[in-house]
């Protein structure tokens, strides 16, 4: 139960982060945080029911956790190209 | 699930080093704090029944996405220190009363969790309980081949991203061989001892 609750105050720190930071890589890196609080609840709540699926689950989170990464960053590496920075304030051509 | 020492030492700890992520003023410090933090979630995978999956967060999370964020920020940070106008005023407080009200309604919905009065016990969460529900046709089987496609796409869209003219120029003309081909140029040239991108 105790882990429910460290799943629920890493979440919250992790939005904290992607709120403040100021930098694409930073946000990432809260965003990173933010997944792992999720697989911490989804492994707190398997061993509580006894159910192995949330593992599972959570091995999946982990490979598509990969995944993101290596896309969002290689974004940020053209982005960085293409404007030379990655302050996400000056990143305003798509607004709407 | 008693709470003792181990138990508060731990969420210390991942509340500490999460904060370190958040809070920490160097970009490759936070990169080391996010490290620490999920050795500290691995240990406490192990003490919850799921072996494989710490196993698996220690090599893949702690081993390869992190260091590929620190490949990244070591990559971009000699040109990227330059922080330029804020487009809203920065009220970071404001931000801190959202996540705190966020972890308060997290915390009061979670402790409502009514576990199941007898779980059976886990085995563990050894490969060898995993693999059985991972390569079940009925289970898992297809969001696994699905998954590791996915893996495929990201892995060749990542180099297409960084490099998208050699791609397109190798690949939009395949009767005639490349005989143009430039080597890229580097990313930064050294100009009077400060790293200098260029476009």
């Amino acid at each position: 139960m105790i882990w429910l609750i460290a799943s629920a105050l890493l979440f919250s720190i992790g939005a904290y982060g992607a709120l403040t930071r100021r930098t694409a890589i930073l946000m990432f890196l809260s965003i990173e945080l933010m997944l792992n609080a999720a697989a911490l609840s989804l492994i707190s709540f398997s061993r509580l029911s006894g159910s192995l699926d949330a593992q599972v689950v959570v091995l999946f989170i982990i490979a598509i956790a990969a995944a993101e990464v290596a896309v969002g960053l290689g974004l940020i590496v053209a982005i960085f190209r293409r404007r030379e920075t990655t302050n996400v304030d000056e990143l305003r051509q798509l607004r709407g | 699930m008693s709470v003792g020492f181990w138990e508060i030492l731990a969420l210390l700890l991942l509340v500490g080093t999460g904060l370190a992520v958040v809070r920490l003023q160097n970009a490759v410090h936070a990169a080391l704090a996010l490290i620490a933090n999920f050795l500290v979630v691995a240990g406490v995978y192990v003490a919850l029944e799921a072996r494989f999956v710490a196993m698996i967060q220690i090599i893949v999370y702690a081993g390869a996405i992190v260091v590929l964020f620190l490949f990244v920020i070591m990559l971009l940070s000699a040109a990227s220190a330059n922080v330029g106008q804020d487009l809203l005023p920065r009220l970071p407080w404001v931000a801190g009363l959202g996540a705190a009200g966020l972890a308060a309604v997290l915390v009061y919905a979670l402790t409502r969790f009514q576990p199941p009065a007898n779980a059976p016990a886990l085995g563990g969460g050894l490969p060898q309980a995993l693999g059985p529900l991972l390569y079940d046709p009925e289970k898992w089987l297809y969001a696994l081949l699905v998954v590791g496609f996915l893996l495929l796409v990201a892995t060749v869209a990542a180099v297409v991203l960084i490099e998208p003219e050699r791609i397109i120029s190798a690949t939009s003309h395949p009767a005639h061989p490349r005989q143009d081909q430039k080597p890229t140029p580097p990313m930064t040239e050294q100009k009077d001892g400060k790293a200098v991108v260029k476009r």
